[in-house]
């Protein structure tokens, strides 16, 4: 407590007292009622029955591991063990980030270096402009895009019939190569972006003395840039696991029958499921796996967590 | 260039990848002219413009986008000076502590956005019982939950665009201050505010940009109510027609003028030296074309001329004819069909019969329907029929 | 009116570092006073105790007599100069100099006249709407100057403020300094590493190396009685010629310095008069004391001139004698006698000679 006042105290003399009290009270909302505090009862949440609002705060409000024993075992009704369809969904949606993070990382490398390595000034800034302005369109309208281009009428489909590649329509929508190139089309800049940044910081000299030496591109890639541009795949790959796991709108639109993403599901429980403690359970499962995913990204790569705030 | 020319494979793959990039955005807006009810290139109908009046007498995305202008103001009133005040304690506190605090401030980023949405409205929620707050309070309504639920994160994107303002702030221009006898008060006024004006506006617009666009943090905190993204977002699941394709042809185009004109007026007022010396070598045409101020003249000139045209198209003589041609081309096909069915040993299906997915059908000029009760009907009332189908099976 | 500021036995230490060391002295209300030292040795940290933006780990600092201990710098009757000048870029030359007054809440016809008036003290009439970043180097300063005079201190503090212009600009602005101070009446308080500067500008010097001051005196004292080691070779040239005492009696030392016979030089009151037989010692010897024509009486050697630099004015050699080489300073071109490779007589006077206890010398 001393310490608080003793710190506040020093905050008081350095900036005047106004100053401080708005510096203070403005973080200190920020942090404890709007990041803190949500989060803690979102967590507390996940352990309590459903009730309806007059049971709550009653007899009945106890804490229970009730949620998450229905997200491992499934309804007694819907016959005990486990509950395979919501554990499956989260599995399908992390392996579908991470294969996306993949496609990502592998579209992107090779834009961010030539880009990085070879335009001047004016050149850059046209090409940063130009990456930039696709994402300035609405992520609903991004999903929108895809799926006129992949609906069974679509352009894609008409092109290739048209072309005689293919007689029926190919259901991209039900086979979920529309999603994915929707969720790797929505993320791009974000992968982009870092990896530019590193990539372009790397001393020109360096890649010229290693080719001086005998070394073939793959090696020169996997030798001297890759190296470099660590932090930069560290924080382009954990933005982009992280947003396309936690995507909502893609799915929604571009996702067909066969794939459920987990925050779909989520929502479910928020809307038509009508069971917000089980929702908060499984929000928490997704924030805990987030968690889990940056903490093994920074341990991998040895990045600290400021070199991933882009 | 040095890196493309010892690969052409470069090259091509940067037009690939920039075609990947672009295309959809082309294919968008190109649809947004096609008088066809559901958003496509092929077949192309008419040339119209009456997807953008469709859009303008849209009610719910109207109100939609009166709400997220106000909840747009909202947040960057609030994240704005939240972010400056995180960026300002960051830079006073020690090595450790800093660390710390980073790590913290910069969460709410890395938070999926549904959780920082949900987490939002439960908070409030059990805030709201717990004070036996009446349903209509503040705690449980829509606008205020979702300027919240933004706020927590869009701070610490202002807060990031404050910092590194921050971190070329002359601190010596403080401490002079303060020497000449200002009060730590009027130092912060004088001295620092006037310093970060242009990151202010910077995190300003960054804000109200990143709010408007938000969904997923949006979806669960609005609630009620609706936002522009909220209402865009169930059209394209339930109500998909080529309006949404307006909605984008405005926005790409809004985003287009703007950055050509930023960038353009930057140019002018920062390199009338360069070009007065450079004035010499440059043949007068190029000159004129790449002249700052012309492009910008030159893209006013543009955007005029496309709303003009928005105003004044009919297509509705082009509709009409289609209308007609697909009237023809469905009493052929009627004929057709009773021809055969006269003969026994046929098929009961259409040959026409739809994919066995379900989806939308052919690609012929005024998609039949797969169902052909309702082509028996269509000679009875052809403008309804023909269009109703398609609205059916225009999405998947 | 003017205050005096003193020093109470002042301390600065960061964690084990000590930056300064004991610094007890008094100055008066209207000198000009500097701090003299090499980077490194404590000035700016003192300047930055009696201007408030440092409190001192141990002693007191008092302005007037009051003790400034916890009175920010905006409190006290102090304006410093920083070494950057610190002007404010998104202001004109005259907000800036208003600045003290409009943070007093002086209306703007008030703060527009005085500006004006500060910038004809300054010789920069009418330019009070420039943009800082339009002024030269030397503009630039004085501006910095006009708006600390706006503050109307007791005590003026400037942070080696000349360090960042040319030759003939710093002898200009010297003299400028020197100049205004007198009419305002102000106490100036300057540090530098250009001895030359503080020489010429001051009523007082105090020398300080390594956090501790070693001497405070005129200018003149300084140079011809340094008192110690460091302030012999660190205020203008010295030889600093390393010796064993033989004898010391009735003011006089006799010295061993490694020349083909001992020296003999004159002690006195801080100046090796507690030096006893078979102490080592340094004998500092300026090159402008010694003569090379062979007219001096006493101290006489043979020398050869090993090299010659000729700096306009004055011309430098370096004499060898034995194993030990002497600097000699020169006015004039002189003849070609004595150019390298020349035999000459040296010799310099006992009393121009000081002794002094073996200490830390300035590195070259």
């Amino acid at each position: 407590m001393r310490e608080i006042g003793r710190f506040f105290s020093g905050f008081a003399s350095r900036n005047g007292l106004p100053v401080a009290i708005y510096l203070l009270v403005a973080v200190s909302i920020w942090i404890f009622v709007l990041v803190v505090l949500p989060q803690l009862t979102m967590f507390d949440f996940s352990f309590r029955h459903n009730l309806p609002p007059p049971k709550i705060g009653g007899p009945e409000d106890v804490h229970t591991l009730e949620q998450y024993r229905y997200f491992l075992m499934g309804n007694e009704i819907t016959g005990g063990g486990v509950n395979t369809l919501d554990i499956a969904v989260l599995f399908k949606t992390l392996v579908a980030a991470v294969f996306v993070t993949i496609i990502d990382l592998v579209i992107c490398y090779p834009v961010a270096y030539l880009l990085a390595q070879s335009s001047q000034g004016s050149t850059k800034r046209l090409l940063v402009l130009a990456l930039i302005v696709p994402f300035w369109v609405n992520e609903i309208l991004r999903a929108f895009a895809f799926r006129i281009l992949f609906g069974s009428t679509g352009v894609i489909n008409g092109v290739g019939m048209q072309l005689g590649l293919w007689d029926a329509p190919i259901d991209f929508i039900g086979e979920n190569v529309a999603l994915y190139a929707g969720l790797a089309y929505a993320y791009i800049l974000l992968m982009i972006f870092p990896l530019y940044n590193a990539i372009e910081s790397l001393d020109r000299n360096q890649i010229e003395a290693a080719r001086d030496m005998g070394a073939s591109w793959a090696q020169v890639h996997r030798r001297v840039v890759i190296p470099y541009a660590k932090p930069g795949i560290a924080s382009g790959s954990t933005m982009v696991f992280m947003l396309t796991a936690g995507a909502l709108a893609a799915p929604q639109i571009l996702g067909g029958p066969s794939s459920l993403w987990f925050t779909q599901i989520i929502y479910q429980w928020f809307n038509s499921g009508g069971n917000w403690p089980r929702g908060s359970a499984y929000a928490v499962i997704l924030l805990a796996i987030c968690i889990m995913f940056v903490l093994l990204v920074m341990r991998v790569f040895k990045v600290s967590i400021g070199e991933i705030g882009r | 260039m040095s890196n493309l020319k010892a690969f052409p494979t470069g090259g091509l793959y940067l037009l690939l990848f920039f075609l990947y990039l672009f295309g959809p955005l082309v294919v968008m807006v190109v649809t947004a002219f096609n008088s066809s009810s559901f958003p496509r290139i092929s077949p192309w109908e008419c040339l119209t413009s009456d997807w953008f009046f469709k859009l303008f007498a849209d009610e719910t995305l109207i109100a939609g986008l009166g709400n997220s202008l106000i909840i747009g103001i909202g947040v960057v009133l609030v994240a704005v000076p939240v972010g400056l005040a995180a960026a300002i304690v960051l830079s006073q506190v020690g090595p450790h502590l800093r660390s710390v605090m980073y790590a913290v401030f910069i969460a709410p980023i890395l938070m999926p956005g549904v959780v920082i949405g949900l987490s939002t409205l439960i908070f409030w929620d059990r805030l709201g019982t717990f004070f036996g707050a009446a349903y209509d309070s503040f705690f449980y309504n829509g606008m205020f939950l979702t300027i919240a639920g933004q706020v927590t994160f869009i701070s610490a994107y202002s807060m990031l665009v404050f910092l590194s303002r921050l971190q070329r702030f002359d601190p010596t221009l403080t401490e002079a201050a303060l020497d000449m006898g200002a009060s730590q008060t009027q130092a912060f006024v004088k001295v620092l505010l006037p310093f970060m004006t242009p990151a202010i506006l910077s995190a300003s617009v960054l804000a109200f940009l990143a709010s408007m666009e938000n969904y997923n943090t949006t979806v669960f905190t609005i609630v009620a109510e609706s936002t522009f993204t909220t209402v865009l977002a169930q059209k394209v699941r339930y109500g998909l027609d080529p309006s949404i394709s307006a909605v984008a042809v405005i926005i790409v185009g809004v985003t287009l003028v703007g950055a050509i004109i930023f960038e353009n007026y930057n140019r002018f007022r920062t390199h009338k030296e360069a070009r007065a010396a450079a004035s010499a070598i440059v043949p007068p045409i190029a000159r004129f074309a790449t002249n700052p101020l012309v492009i910008i003249g030159f893209v006013l000139v543009c955007v005029i001329g496309f709303v003009a045209w928005v105003g004044t198209n009919d297509s509705s003589v082009c509709e009409a004819n289609i209308e007609q041609m697909k009237r023809e081309y469905q009493q052929e096909q009627l004929e057709q069909q009773r021809n055969r069915t006269t003969a026994p040993a046929s098929e009961p299906a259409a040959p026409a019969s739809p994919p066995a997915n379900g989806g939308g059908g052919v690609f012929a000029p005024g998609n039949l329907a797969p169902a052909q009760p309702e082509q028996e009907e269509a000679p009875a009332s052809p403008f309804g029929n023909v269009f109703a189908p398609e609205n059916l099976q225009g999405g998947n | 009116m003017t205050k005096d500021i003193t020093l109470d036995h002042v301390s600065v230490s960061f964690g084990d570092y000590t930056a300064v060391d004991d610094a007890h002295l008094t100055i008066a209300g209207g000198e000009f006073f500097s701090f003299l030292g090499p980077s490194g040795c404590g000035k700016t940290t003192l300047l930055r105790c009696i201007s408030g933006f440092q409190e001192p780990s141990w002693g007191e600092v008092r302005i007037g007599g009051k003790n400034m201990a916890g009175i920010g710098p905006n409190k006290r009757p102090t304006a410093l100069i920083f070494q950057n000048l610190a002007l404010f870029p998104l202001m004109s030359v005259a907000d800036n100099i208003a600045f003290p007054l409009e943070v007093r809440g002086t209306d703007r016809k008030t703060r527009r006249k005085r500006a004006d008036e500060l910038l004809d003290l300054i010789a920069l009439p009418g330019q009070g709407d420039k943009k800082v970043s339009e002024l030269s180097g030397g503009q630039k300063q004085r501006v910095a100057i006009a708006r600390a005079l706006a503050v109307e201190p007791d005590i003026l503090l400037l942070d080696e403020p000349l360090s960042a212009l040319d030759l003939k600009l710093r002898q200009h602005m010297r003299r400028e300094l020197r100049a205004i101070q007198q009419q305002v009446g102000l106490t100036f308080i300057y540090i530098t590493h250009d001895q030359g500067e503080a020489l010429t500008m001051s009523d007082r010097v105090a020398v300080m190396s390594r956090g501790r001051i070693e001497q405070v005196a005129d200018p003149r004292t300084v140079y011809d009685q340094p008192a110690s080691g460091f302030v012999a070779s660190f205020v203008g040239e010295n030889n600093a010629l390393p010796g064993k005492v033989l004898e010391n009696s009735e003011g006089r030392l006799v010295v061993d310095i490694g020349l083909s016979a001992p020296v003999a030089v004159a002690a006195g009151p801080g100046r090796g008069r507690k030096l006893k037989p078979g102490e080592e010692c340094h004998v500092f010897v300026r090159p402008e004391s010694v003569s090379i024509d062979g007219s001096g009486q006493t101290n006489r050697f043979d020398a050869t001139v090993m090299r010659e630099e000729f700096e306009g004015q004055v011309r430098h050699l370096v004499v060898k004698s034995g194993e030990t080489e002497l600097r000699v300073t020169q006015v004039g071109a002189g003849n070609g006698a004595s150019g390298p490779g020349a035999s000459v007589t040296i010799s310099f006077a006992p009393e121009l000679a000081v002794p002094l206890p073996v200490g830390h010398l300035a590195s070259a």
